[in-house]
C-alpha cells in the first residue's frame, strides 16, 4: 500500500485544484460576461469616485487619486475571490455526494480549500480584465516603496486565505439547512461592506471603527489595501501581518471543530 | 486465508424528530423534542471471501444502502464490528479509501462540469498512480466499456448509461482489491446492462476483484453472482448459494406444451396436474422431489402428437417474491428506514 509522504498529498490536492480551475474555464461564457462586467464596474468606480471627490483634495485625510485606487484594487480582488458560488459543497451535500468525497484519502477539507484556490485562480483573468480597465484610465497607483508590495502580497496572501476559509465555513451551513441562499446573501453583503471592498473602511463612523477592527473581515481585503497604499509602516505593518496570520490560524481551527460536527452529523445521524 | 469482510451483529439505529400527524403538525415539529428511533440495520452478520462476487439483495428500505455505508466507512454502526481487509472502516477511512471502490448507480462520483477524462486525471492524482498503470489501465477499460465516443464528452452531458461506465471506471482505475456496487443497472438499457455486467465480471475474474452487488434485477444476480446474502427488516433473510435458494423456494416446476393438430384442452397426466390449457397450449405442474422431470417429459410425448415442449427454469425473481411475501407481512412493514 502506498505510504502517505507530503508528495503524494499535494499531487492528490492538484487533482481538486485542477478541479477547480477547469471547472471556471468550461464556462467560458460566464467568464468572459465576467470580465466584461469587472471592465464596466472598474470604469463606472473610476468616474464616480472623482464625481464624489468633485474637485477636493482630501476625505477623511485620504486623497482622491488614493480612494479611486482602492476602490478599483478593491473590487478586482473580491471579484476573483468572491465567486457567485464559493463551492459545489451544498450541492454535494444535497445530492448526498458528500459520502463519496469521504472515501477518498484526502480530508475532506483539504479537497474543499484545493478546489477553491483553483477556483480563485481560474477567476484571475477577471481581476486582469478589471485591472487593465482601471490603468487605462489612470486609476491604479503602484505601491510607494519596494517593501510597501512585498508586504502587501503577504498580506494579500493572508486576506485571501481568511476569505477561503469563511467561504469554506458559511458553504458548510448546508450540512445543517441544506438551502444556505439566504445565508449566503447576507454573508455577500455583510462581507463586501466590512472587509473594505466596497468602500475604505477609512471613511466609516468613528463608533464603527473598534467594531470592525474585532472582525475578522477587516483583515481580508483592506488590511493588504491599507499596505499597498504606504498607510502602515514598521511594528504597525508587522502588527497588521500578526492580525491577519492570527485570524487564519482561529478560523482553521473553528473550520475544522465545525467540520468534526458536521462529518458527527452526516456518520451518525446519516445526512 | 481468513475473510476479507467480516460483519458481525452489526446494528445501525437513527433517531428522527417524531412528527406525530394533526393539526399544526409542521408547526408543532419546529418546537417539539421528541424523537423516534428506528432500527434500520438489526445485528446482521456475515463473512466475504477474497474473490467473490456477492449479491447482496433486499426490497427497498431493508437496511442495504445502511449497511453498504457502515462498509465503506461513511456510517458509524451503532454497536457490531466490520472489518474490511483488516482495518474498520470509519476509523482508518483514509487508508480504507485505498483497499475500496464504489458505485452509487443513484448518485456519481464524477466532476459534473469536467470532461469525463478529467475526472480520471483527478482520480490518478488522489491515488497517486504512476503515469504508465494509468494509461496502461484507462486504454483497457476504454476498451472494455466503448469510452471512447465520450472520454471528451463534460459529465453534464452524458447519457445515464454512459456515465455509469464512467463512474465504474473511476471506481477501478486505482485497481482497489474490494468494488462496492450499489444498484449499477438501475433504469439501464438491456445493451448497457449487458457491457456492465461484461465489466463487472471481468474485474472479478481477471483481476480478483471482491465484489458485492446490490441491485434489484435479478438478472444482474443469475448471471454474477453464486452466492447472496438477502435482508429485510435490518435482518438477514437467508445467505447462501443461489442454486440452493431456488431448491429451496421452488417446490414445484412448469412444463409447457405446444400442439398444432389437437386439442391441448385434453392433456392429462397421471404425474402433474395441468395449471392452464387452450386449443393451442397447456402448461402443467409437477414436484421435483417427488417426480424427475424426464418421467413427465416421456409420459407426454409417448401419449400426445406434441410439437414442442419446454421445461421452464426455476425464476429467481418468483423466488425472491415469495421470500419477501412471505417473510414480510406487510403489517410489519410500519417503519421505513
Amino acid at each position: 500500500m502506498p505510504v502517505d509522504t507530503l508528495s503524494t498529498r499535494l499531487i492528490g490536492l492538484r487533482g481538486f485544484y485542477r478541479a477547480g480551475y477547469r471547472s471556471v474555464l468550461a464556462y467560458r461564457s460566464d467568464l468572459l460576461f465576467g470580465i466584461a462586467g469587472l471592465v464596466i464596474q472598474a470604469a463606472l468606480t473610476v468616474i464616480v469616485w472623482r464625481v464624489l471627490y468633485d474637485g477636493q483634495d482630501e476625505v477623511a485625510g485620504v486623497g482622491s487619486a488614493t480612494a479611486v485606487a482602492y476602490a478599483v484594487l478593491g473590487a478586482c480582488i473580491q471579484a476573483v475571490v468572491m465567486p457567485w458560488q464559493f463551492s459545489s459543497l451544498p450541492q454535494r451535500v444535497i445530492r448526498g455526494q458528500i459520502g463519496v468525497d469521504m472515501m477518498r484519502p484526502r480530508s475532506l477539507i483539504s479537497q474543499n480549500l484545493a478546489q477553491s484556490l483553483g477556483t480563485i485562480v481560474g477567476r484571475l483573468p477577471i481581476g486582469a480584465g478589471g485591472l487593465v480597465a482601471g490603468l487605462a484610465l489612470g486609476g491604479v497607483q503602484a505601491p510607494h516603496t519596494l517593501l510597501d508590495l512585498v508586504a502587501s502580497v503577504v498580506s494579500m496572501a493572508l486576506g485571501i486565505a481568511n476569505i477561503m476559509t469563511i467561504n469554506l465555513l458559511v458553504s458548510m451551513t448546508a450540512f445543517w439547512t441544506l438551502e444556505i441562499g439566504g445565508v449566503l446573501i447576507l454573508y455577500r453583503f455583510a462581507s463586501s461592506f466590512l472587509s473594505g471592498a466596497l468602500i475604505p473602511l477609512w471613511f466609516m463612523p468613528a463608533w464603527l471603527q473598534p467594531i470592525l477592527d474585532w472582525l475578522p473581515f477587516q483583515a481580508q481585503i483592506y488590511a493588504p489595501l491599507s499596505i499597498w497604499f504606504g498607510t502602515r509602516h514598521g511594528a504597525e505593518l508587522l502588527g497588521t501581518l500578526a492580525v491577519q496570520l492570527g485570524w487564519v490560524v482561529v478560523l482553521f481551527l473553528l473550520l475544522q471543530a465545525a467540520w468534526r460536527r458536521a462529518v458527527h452529523k452526516v456518520v451518525v445521524l446519516g445526512g | 486465508m481468513p475473510p476479507i469482510i467480516e460483519v458481525s451483529d452489526l446494528t445501525k439505529e437513527f433517531s428522527r424528530p417524531d412528527v406525530s400527524p394533526g393539526r399544526f403538525a409542521g408547526t408543532r415539529s419546529l418546537f417539539t423534542r421528541a424523537r423516534k428511533t428506528t432500527t434500520a440495520v438489526d445485528g446482521i452478520s456475515f463473512q466475504i471471501d477474497a474473490g467473490e462476487l456477492i449479491g447482496f439483495l433486499g426490497p427497498n428500505g431493508a437496511g442495504k444502502s445502511t449497511t453498504i455505508k457502515m462498509l465503506t466507512g461513511i456510517l458509524v454502526p451503532t454497536s457490531g464490528t466490520v472489518t474490511v481487509a483488516g482495518q474498520v472502516p470509519w476509523r482508518d477511512r483514509r487508508s480504507n479509501a485505498r483497499t475500496i471502490g464504489a458505485v452509487f448507480g443513484q448518485r456519481t462520483q464524477l466532476w459534473y462540469d469536467l470532461p469525463l477524462r478529467d475526472s480520471f486525471e483527478i482520480i490518478r492524482d488522489l491515488y497517486s498512480m504512476d503515469p504508465v498503470t494509468y494509461r496502461t489501465r484507462l486504454g483497457q477499460f476504454t476498451e472494455l466499456l466503448d469510452l471512447d465516443e465520450f472520454i471528451d464528452t463534460p459529465v453534464r452531458s452524458l447519457s445515464l448509461g454512459q456515465r455509469m461506465r464512467g463512474d465504474l471506471v473511476a471506481a477501478m482505475l486505482y485497481a482497489p482489491p474490494i468494488l462496492y456496487l450499489d444498484e449499477p443497472t438501475v433504469g439501464l438499457d438491456v445493451v448497457a446492462k449487458g457491457k456492465i455486467r461484461e465489466f463487472v465480471a471481468e474485474v472479478n475474474a481477471g483481476r480478483g476483484t471482491t465484489v458485492i452487488l446490490t441491485t434489484h434485477d435479478m438478472d444482474d444476480v443469475e448471471r454474477l453472482c453464486r452466492r447472496v446474502v438477502i435482508i429485510d427488516h435490518g435482518k438477514i433473510l437467508y445467505e447462501g448459494d443461489v442454486e440452493l435458494l431456488k431448491a429451496q423456494y421452488v417446490t414445484s416446476r412448469d412444463i409447457v406444451v405446444h400442439c398444432t393438430d389437437f386439442d391441448a384442452t385434453t392433456i392429462s397426466s397421471p404425474f402433474a396436474q395441468v395449471v392452464s390449457a387452450d386449443t393451442v397450449k397447456a402448461t402443467l405442474r409437477f414436484d421435483p422431489d417427488t417426480t424427475a422431470v424426464p418421467k413427465v417429459v416421456h409420459d407426454l410425448t409417448s401419449r400426445y402428437p406434441i410439437t414442442d415442449l419446454s421445461v421452464l427454469e426455476p425464476d429467481l425473481e418468483d423466488v425472491i417474491r415469495r421470500l419477501y411475501t412471505e417473510r414480510t407481512p406487510a403489517a410489519a412493514r410500519s417503519t421505513d428506514a
